[in-house]
């Protein structure tokens, strides 16, 4: 048969095999994984690229990645030069300033050969607990990439199928959680032999040509079905202004501005009139910006559209360069997440006017890094762990913001209390929901929560997340959500602390983390009393603030709701 | 000397040790050094190695032991002892081909800071192994958490790249990936380069000296020559030792505070000198601190051998033979040997301090032999900035000198780098070449030396000034609290400054510490104050022609003179009033014997 | 002009050195040379300098003081000022929050392990050195403009002050020279009869305290220098020399005396310069365009490598400093650093009267404290107890005791063998014999280490030269000194010992210019080098006036001091010949940096960006090269110039060692062609050569011994 013509059965087959592929990457790598943040947390991706470098198949945990990664990956072979690239070799790369995000961020990439011929790439990208620097977890106020740990442009980690034991040693001198972490790079390189092995069994089946011709087609399916979403999005221009609460060094915001132009080519996102870089941990690259806006529009696709290079050709980004949404060398990075979360949160809103139902209130959109380290007094081991924690979600047109959740591009799981606490010196102490946090709306904004960390040892402490001013904005008359809160508590006198900062702990020392709740979304006078009868009965609301913000009367001796009074209430103003 | 004490002569006529073979083979060894020096000084790149001479090269036999060292820097005298062999036997040998070269810097591997970055590799003659040659150089910028990768850091993972050792060339071939690797997290790449490809190039040019001493000699006469080099410093050593009074020389010492707390930093030596031997026992310095303050100990090492070194005749060769009869005791977990993860970049302050302590303790035992207290620290200053111009990212390193201490029949000499340190001033015309920046000022401190009958040597003020761009600016010194002291009966010299926008509104004014980063403004100005020498003797002591030699030169004022030294000098006619000269001396002897 | 050199016939040179003043004069016609020995005059040397003079012309007086076509000096007056603390009060003017410069110095001490170490005292007080408000950045362009009001405080302190000098170095002046230009002026206006040195004429290169150094040097020696050079001249004069004065430069080249008053700082090392000229002109007239120089003399031995007929020149010395080796940081320290090109030469403490000692460790040492003349080596039999080199030489038989300084001095052979035997062979359980060719071995060890210095270490295999041996101790040495480096030829001149002087007879004038750039070849406007280029070469012509009558036309030399951008360290690189400066001929420079880089340091940064630091242009002044006289007594057969056997030790050829019957040759007896081989001793009244087992000699047709190794 001609290669040109299309089997729909086979083009099936040959689609679900080649993500089949990416998802068997993701498993290996989770499995042999050793960090807690890898295995348990999935803060991963894994991805297929042809030959020519464009995304095919994605086995995605973590949203973040969808720009970041496919930026990087081609920008870094490129760097290297495919001409240097054989069987058996794979490249490391991190660099913010070659495609990449954060330094923890760290992607490994093979050239897939069939034969002497070179049919793609197999990239697996893990964030890894610690990569050195300023603080344990490598996340903290940093005033340039330099103190954020170590910056690996395209090396050749793996060469002949063999790991360079130079680099290899290297790499791992910077790194303070040296078991974790070398198991993680192996985890990693496992998981580009099995996609490698899958890619190579698909072709063994199908032969070179077919599978090519079908990889073509794959593309320009899903450049098809994004054509017919963008056509379903309003046609216009689309713009708002928010900001993160400070830098961390200042109080100053740092401003953030979006422009979305929608039109028949594509989406076109433009972030001018943002703040300048600055010495401060607010600086997204610009592949974490394009990550963010990839992800918003593919937030507003069919669910079961497949992503790959077909996907993305239709997301324009425009971020001017030396901002803090295409930071320039050497503006230090790893506070870019807070910038490119609260990002998303801004193109929502831009949205609102003209999909009222499909976007959702202001979400706690801050990474909430949690990271910590020390030495372990038993082992006498350097450990290092990082965590990033759930807030409310935002009240959306039909329904209320779920309760501590992860938001937007973020999707990683909270570390079970007991793993967190048999691998590391430390006892969670509360791990619950804030009552009162949520903003108030017809439908409410979801609750944030809080997590007190004790270390019975010395310890070092980040957080690294914002909030601590304002709270998420409610959207069409709906309310604030509840701010952060962070604080450490010290013989029972809580002190708070700023939502940028490293803090030695003394043992016995604990830090409370309170995350921000959701906003609401519409007017709280018209919220179901019996929903707010529910929040109170569940202790999610007090009495009181259920009558000043929702204008709903609760009696506590009978614990009915009092119709009268509320009526008074809500027709009060 | 008599070959038998050699004790190589395994194989006949060819290893007898002939006095005049010995005496070539010996210098055409230190010459192997000094060649690599220059060729390193030479083609270098960074201000810090090309011009201050921060770095050294030596050669080390197959086994890994010093045998012969040109040095700048007598601080890296330990340094490379432990380091060299630590890292082969890590590396394992049987890794290293010919023509290749490893790079280390690790200072829990026998390394000292970060910045001092060695790079060695292995001598072959026909595919024999016959030693290693090394060169050091202090790299200006290695990452971290400051500019030039100095500053107050808690953990060693702040301070920059740490290099275990691995193949920086591989047969010859730069390893590329780990070049980049290492290139990657240094600020100023450019000049970095230049500089490990300058200790490439002193490698090899050291290389090819060694292979041409061995094809003239043959391995066997070689080997049996380097082995009698060794033996002999080790019977110069034990023949000097011998020299210093036995007896048991204990003192103490401290750093003002450690950077981040206002504890001062405890520190403690016994020295105990016993017939051809001696023992340095740290027992009773503090606990290391997650703070500047820790020594590793390689540093503390250098500073036993600086001070024994220096106590010996001039012309010995260091070497195995010298370092063997090095013992010391410094427990680890202390600031004389921090253990993994201390911080280790300010150790430099803790082990110059040491090294004035160890001469203090030996003072009275040979009081004419050393010098009252002086600068003992390490005035590191370094600053990032980035060149508005062209985007490049410059980073500069330097230690600035003080005052010296007097000695016993003269006055410590101004403005000089003491112990360890003998890096140059870098030019005020080359760094202002090189980077945005202005030198405002740079001068001796009028009437910061310590009185005494022989003076200390005044201290000196270097002013940086950043006009157009904003910068980042390290202090990493000490002595901003207590000046050095002097010594028998001599008095203590003017204490450090470190002061921001010297003479400006008082708003804008502050003084620094002595262990701090700042971000700096433009326009904004680092005033660096290093401290006088410590005198010697007393002040009232002291002949007054020379006290009016310094008032005549600016150095010391009339009244200071009056009051301290107790020397009138006539307004007029600048000549010294002998009776109210001899009134002021009895008077200050007087109240100085009441109190 | 060139007509004046064939007027007169006679050239008279004179060197003047720590013992003796040495007069040569030469019949440029004949080629014919008359030498005259005479004691130094330290206290005024100018004494000794006239009484050379009159001997020469005394000796040879053929010779009519108007047919002297010119008198060429080489003088150590400025280096013993310099030495001796005798320099003129001079003070010191620098930009605003420098005063302290000259104090600070390089904040390094000259001694790594010495507590009792000093800074050397810089040569102008602190109460004599004064700031002037002004500041100019790193580009030249003005941050502070000249405060005229306190320039005139200052001018007036230093009228106050009474100096005899003034020198100006102020910061970034070698970009822009205008603040010093102004500063200058200022003064003569008020102090016309001071000497005043600005940096930016004097050496107008980066690095303010190198600079200043050298500033400070040139005018604090001006006033000594040009006083001394008047009375010389006074002195010929009366004599009834009329003819031009010129003066041996530390680079080789001459002078006018004039501009020697005005310039001292390029003629500090006048003194060992001549002798390296004198080997790179003997080896040129010879077909050895590639020689290394060895002068060795009663307390030190000099080597300087000369290729391609020129000897290396360098910019890294220091006056008053220990003999520089690898990084040159203590030399640095422990003297005044100048940067005007001086030979490149290294001097090392061992000469005929270096001591040997036996140290703590039980090895055999020799100097560098030297019995100098007085009391002198043991065998001079004037009180000396320690065994010295020529104590050694006179052991082995090399020296004939009662043949010493043409017998007109006898040595004490006895008292030698005895001191070496106690303080050198017993200790050490050797022979006397073994322990004195030991002594003179490890001399040889140091002196083959110096070789090195200066071949090695700047990227040149000794092999490939003919070393040239000369001065009293040379001829001694040298072959035993090229068997060491692995030399495979030397040459001993005629009259090794007053050689050096000959070589002030054959000295080119040349005058030295130079601006510097700083600027990237890839930043560069061409024109500039172009209009740079033609600058200096009008003021070469005019310079040149001076000597006009004493040489030939002016020819030009130009080199462009190249480093890669970042680095500190240039390399001088000949200018392409095409003399249209396009980018074809920038390309040509570059290539050529490059390969002078990788021969010097083993790498080429090809990526790398080069930078142009400084143009040099050369004016030459090219003086006709005496005839060399052929000798008349020709022949193959040495026997006629024999004096008899006698034995010597020697043990070098790893073979048996012992001591040989050698034969004994009357140096002025040997006709040209003559052909022997080693051991051989070749005996002259000022020195003896020793020819080691293995070499032969040929005694060229000018009488020049040429010594090769047997193949």
């Amino acid at each position: 048969m001609t290669t040109s013509a299309v089997d729909p059965i086979k083009f099936e087959v040959i689609r679900n095999a080649l993500t089949q592929a990416a998802e068997e990457m993701a498993i290996a790598l989770r499995r042999s994984a050793y960090s807690t943040n890898v295995k348990t947390r999935q803060d991963f991706s894994c991805a297929f690229f042809d030959k020519d470098l464009r995304s095919v198949a994605q086995a995605f945990t973590q949203p973040v990645h969808l720009g970041s990664f496919v930026r990087h990956v081609p920008i870094a072979v490129k760097r290297y030069g495919p001409e240097n690239l054989g069987p058996g070799d794979m490249i490391l790369s991190n660099d913010p300033y070659g495609g990449g995000v954060h330094l923890n961020d760290i992607s490994l990439i093979g050239p897939v050969y069939y034969g002497d011929r070179l049919v793609g790439y197999t990239a697996c990208l893990a964030h890894h607990v610690d990569v050195g620097g300023g603080a344990p977890a490598s996340v903290g106020a940093f005033r340039e990439v330099f103190q954020e740990g170590i910056i690996i442009p395209p090396i050749k980690f793996v060469n002949k199928g063999v790991l360079d034991d130079d680099l290899f040693r290297l790499v791992l001198s910077q790194i303070r959680s040296k078991r974790e972490t070398s198991g993680d790079f192996r985890a990693q390189i496992a998981s580009n032999r099995t996609g490698a092995l899958r890619i190579i069994e698909i072709i063994d089946r199908y032969g070179i040509d077919e599978f090519e011709h079908y990889i073509d087609e794959i593309i320009e399916y899903t450049d098809r079905r994004t054509r017919v979403e963008v056509a379903k999005l309003p046609k216009g221009v689309f713009t708002a202004e928010g900001f993160v609460d400070n830098d961390g060094f200042t109080d100053e915001v740092v401003k953030l501005a979006v422009k979305i132009t929608i039109d028949d080519d594509g989406v076109r996102f433009d972030t001018t009139g943002s703040d300048p870089q600055r010495r401060a941990p607010v600086n997204s690259t610009f592949a974490q910006t394009y990550s963010a806006c990839a992800y918003a529009l593919r937030a507003l696709m069919d669910r079961d559209l497949p992503v790959n290079d077909g996907f993305y050709r239709y997301v324009h980004v425009e971020a001017p360069e030396g901002t803090v949404t295409n930071c320039v060398h050497p503006a230090p990075v790893v506070g870019g997440w807070e910038t490119h979360v609260r990002l998303n949160d801004l193109i929502f809103e831009a949205l609102s006017p003209a999909m009222p139902d499909a976007v959702c209130a202001g979400t706690k959109s801050m990474q909430c890094h949690a990271g910590f380290g020390g030495e372990n007094h038993e082992t006498g081991e350097y450990y290092c762990f990082l965590e990033t924690l759930a807030g409310g979600y935002g009240g959306r047109s039909t329904s209320d913001g779920p309760d501590a959740v992860q938001s937007h591009g973020q999707n990683t799981e909270n570390a079970p209390i007991e793993e967190t606490e048999s691998n590391y010196p430390v006892r969670i102490t509360r791990y619950e929901l804030v009552p009162d946090s949520e903003g108030p709306g017809e439908f409410r904004g979801g609750l944030g929560l809080r997590r007190d960390y004790m270390f019975p040892e010395e310890a070092t402490f980040t957080i690294l997340a914002d909030r601590d001013k304002f709270g998420p904005r409610g959207l069409f008359d709906g309310e604030h959500g509840g701010k952060s809160v962070y604080a450490v508590i010290k013989d029972g006198n809580e002190e708070h602390l700023s939502s940028k900062t490293t803090v030695q702990l003394q043992p016995g020392e604990i830090i409370s983390y309170r995350t921000s709740g959701g906003g609401g979304y519409g007017s709280p006078f018209k919220r179901d009393p019996q929903a707010i009868f529910e929040d109170v009965s569940q202790g999610k609301i007090s009495h009181d603030r259920a009558r000043e913000r929702y204008g709903v009367e609760i009696d506590p001796e009978t614990n009915q709701i009092n119709e009268k009074a509320t009526k008074e209430l809500r027709s009060g103003c | 000397m008599a070959a038998s004490e050699t004790g190589g002569n395994t194989d006949g006529g060819s290893q007898i040790t002939d006095p005049i073979q010995f005496e070539v083979v010996r210098s055409a060894l230190t010459q192997v050094a000094e060649e690599m020096a220059a060729a390193l000084r030479r083609s270098a790149y960074s201000t810090n190695v090309k011009t201050r001479q921060d770095f050294s090269c030596a050669f080390f036999d197959r086994n890994g032991r010093p045998i012969s060292q040109a040095f700048t820097q007598p601080v890296h005298l330990g340094s490379f002892v432990e380091l060299i062999p630590t890292s082969i036997k890590t590396y394992g040998v049987e890794n290293l081909d010919p023509g290749d070269m490893l790079v280390v810097n690790n200072p829990f591997g026998g390394g000292s800071h970060l910045n001092d970055v060695t790079v060695f590799g292995p001598v072959h003659h026909n595919g024999e192994l016959v030693g290693y040659v090394a060169s050091l150089a202090h790299h200006v910028d290695v990452g971290g958490g400051a500019p030039a990768s100095i500053g107050p850091f808690q953990e060693i993972f702040q301070e920059g790249i740490i290099i275990p050792p691995v193949k920086l060339v591989k047969k010859g071939e730069m390893n590329e990936d780990v070049f980049k690797l290492i290139l990657a997290q240094i600020r100023s790449k450019r000049v970095t380069t230049g500089d490990f490809r300058a200790q490439v190039a002193a490698n090899t040019v050291g290389a090819r000296r060694l292979v041409d001493l061995v094809e003239k000699y043959g391995v066997a006469d070689f080997d049996h020559y380097v082995a009698a080099v060794v033996d002999y410093t080790d019977r110069r050593t034990r023949a000097e030792i011998a020299n210093i009074p036995d007896g048991v020389y204990g003192t103490t010492g401290f750093l003002d505070y450690d950077g981040f707390s206002d504890k001062v930093v405890n520190l403690k030596v016994e020295i105990t000198v016993k017939g051809e031997t001696v023992f340095f026992d740290f027992d009773g310095c503090d606990p290391q601190r997650r703070a500047p303050v820790n020594s590793t100990k390689a540093m503390t090492f250098s500073a036993c051998a600086y001070a024994l070194r220096a106590l010996m005749a001039p012309d010995m060769p260091v070497n195995e033979g010298f370092y063997r009869h090095i013992k010391m005791n410094a427990k680890p977990g202390t600031v004389v040997h921090a253990v993994h993860p201390a911080p280790v970049v300010g150790g430099w302050e803790t082990q110059v301090r040491i090294n004035d302590m160890l001469f203090k303790a030996f003072a009275p035992g040979m009081p004419t032999k050393i010098a009252a207290s002086t600068k003992a620290m390490m005035a590191q200053a370094g600053f990032g900035i980035i060149d508005s111009e062209n985007g490049e990212y410059h980073c500069n390193y330097e230690a600035l000198a003080g005052g010296y201490g007097a000695r016993a029949t003269s006055d410590g000499p101004d403005a000089v780098q003491q112990h360890g340190q003998n890096t140059e001033n870098a030019p005020v015309e080359e760094v202002e070449s090189h980077f945005p920046m202005r030198v405002s000022r740079l001068s001796l401190i009028e009437d910061s030396e310590g009185p005494g009958k022989f003076r200390g040597g005044l201290g000196m003020r270097r002013d940086y000034h950043f006009p157009n761009d904003p910068a980042t600016f390290t202090v990493l010194s000490d002595r901003d609290l207590v000046g050095p002291q002097g010594i028998f009966g001599g008095m203590a010299g003017r204490k450090a400054y470190y002061i921001l926008n010297p003479g400006s509104p008082t708003e804008e004014q502050s003084e620094l510490t002595s262990k701090c980063v700042v971000e700096l403004k433009p326009g904004d100005t680092v005033s660096f104050q290093t401290p006088g020498g410590g005198g010697y003797g007393p002040p009232e002591e002291r002949e007054p022609a020379a006290v009016l030699k310094d008032v005549v030169g600016g150095k010391i004022s009339r009244q200071r003179a009056r009051d301290l030294y107790g020397v009138v000098i006539d307004e007029e006619t600048n000549v010294v009033d002998e009776s109210a000269t001899t009134k002021a001396r009895t008077e200050l002897t007087s109240s100085r014997n009441s109190n | 002009m060139t007509a004046s050199t064939t007027e007169g016939r006679f050239r008279i040179g004179v060197d003047i050195g720590g013992t003796f003043t040495d007069g040569t004069l030469v019949d440029s016609a004949t080629g014919e040379v008359t030498t005259s020995k005479v004691l130094s005059t330290p206290s005024q040397p100018a004494q000794g300098f006239i009484s050379a003079v009159e001997k020469l012309l005394k000796i040879n007086d053929s010779v009519t003081p108007g047919a002297v076509e010119h008198v060429v000096h080489a003088t150590t007056v400025a280096t013993n000022a310099i030495i001796e603390g005798k320099t003129a009060k001079t003070a010191f003017v620098t930009t605003e929050g420098f005063r302290d410069m000259l104090e600070i110095a390089r904040q390094i001490r000259p001694s790594l392990y010495d507590l009792q170490f000093e800074k050397p005292a810089p040569l102008v007080p602190r109460q004599l050195c004064f700031e002037v408000p002004e500041r100019l950045d790193a580009k030249g362009e003005v941050v502070t403009p000249l405060d005229e009001q306190a320039l005139k405080n200052v001018v007036d302190q230093i009228a106050a002050a009474d100096v005899e000098a003034v020198a100006v170095c102020l910061l970034h002046s070698y970009r822009n020279p205008d603040h010093e230009q102004r500063v200058r002026d200022a003064i003569i206006a008020k102090l016309p009869h001071v000497i005043i040195s600005i940096s930016s004429d004097v050496v107008p290169e980066f690095r303010e305290y190198l600079r200043a150094s050298t500033t400070v040097i040139n005018s604090s020696v001006a006033p000594i220098v040009s006083t001394y050079l008047k009375s010389i001249s006074e002195k010929l004069h009366a004599a009834g020399v009329t003819s031009e004065l010129l003066v041996m430069q530390s680079s080789g080249g001459v002078y006018p005396a004039e501009a020697a008053s005005e310039n001292p700082v390029f003629m500090v090392e006048s003194g060992p310069a001549a002798g390296a000229v004198a080997a790179a002109s003997l080896g040129t007239a010879l077909g050895h365009p590639n020689v290394i120089s060895f002068d060795m003399g009663g307390t030190t031995a000099k080597a300087s490598l000369i290729r391609n007929g020129k000897p290396n020149i360098t910019k890294d010395y220091s006056v008053g400093g220990a003999a520089q080796s690898g990084t040159g940081a203590f030399g640095g320290a422990s003297g005044y650093p100048i940067r005007t090109p001086v030979v490149d030469l290294v001097e090392i403490g061992a000469g005929g009267g270096s001591v040997a000692w036996v140290d703590s460790g039980g090895a055999l040492r020799v100097g560098p404290h030297s019995a100098g003349a007085d009391p002198g080596p043991v065998c001079y039999g004037l009180g000396g107890e320690q065994p010295t080199i020529t104590d050694a030489n006179l052991v082995l038989g090399r020296l004939d005791p009662n043949y010493f300084a043409g017998g007109e001095m006898s040595l004490n052979l006895e008292a030698a063998t005895e001191a070496i035997r106690k303080q050198c062979a017993e200790p050490l359980g050797l022979t006397v014999e073994e322990a004195a060719h030991g002594i003179v071995e490890i001399a040889n060890t140091a002196m083959v280490n110096a070789l090195r210095l200066v071949s090695v270490q700047r990227g040149h295999d000794p092999r490939d030269f003919m070393l040239i041996g000369f001065g009293g101790a040379g001829p001694a040495h040298a072959v035993r000194l090229a068997e060491q480096a692995g030399i495979p030829r030397v040459l001993i001149p005629l009259g090794p010992g007053t050689a050096s002087a000959l070589g002030l007879l054959v000295t080119d004038v040349r005058m030295e210019g130079s601006a510097t750039l700083i600027v990237r070849s890839d930043e560069i406007e061409l024109s500039i080098i172009a209009n740079e280029f033609d600058r200096l070469e009008n003021a070469g012509l005019e310079a040149h006036k001076a000597a006009a009558s004493a040489s030939g036309a002016p020819e030009f030399e130009r080199t462009i001091e190249m480093r890669y951008w970042g680095q500190s360290f240039e390399l001088s690189v000949p200018a392409p010949e095409n003399t249209n400066i396009d980018q074809a001929w920038m390309d040509e420079l570059i290539e050529s940096f490059h390969e002078a880089h990788e021969k010097a340091y083993g790498f080429r940064a090809i990526d790398e960006p080069v930078e142009l630091v400084n143009l040099r242009l050369t004016t030459i002044g090219k003086i006709t090269r005496p005839q060399m006289r052929k000798l008349d007594n020709v022949g193959t057969d040495a026997s006629v110039a024999s004096k008899g056997h006698r034995p010597v030790y020697f043990a070098e050829n790893s073979g048996e060692k012992g001591t040989l019957q050698t034969p004994v040759f009357d140096r002025s007896q040997l006709p040209a062609g003559a052909v022997f081989t080693g051991p051989a001793i070749i005996e002259e009244p000022d020195c003896t050569t020793v020819i080691h087992p293995g070499w032969t000699v040929t005694v060229d047709a000018y009488g020049n011994l040429g010594v090769e190794l047997n193949s």
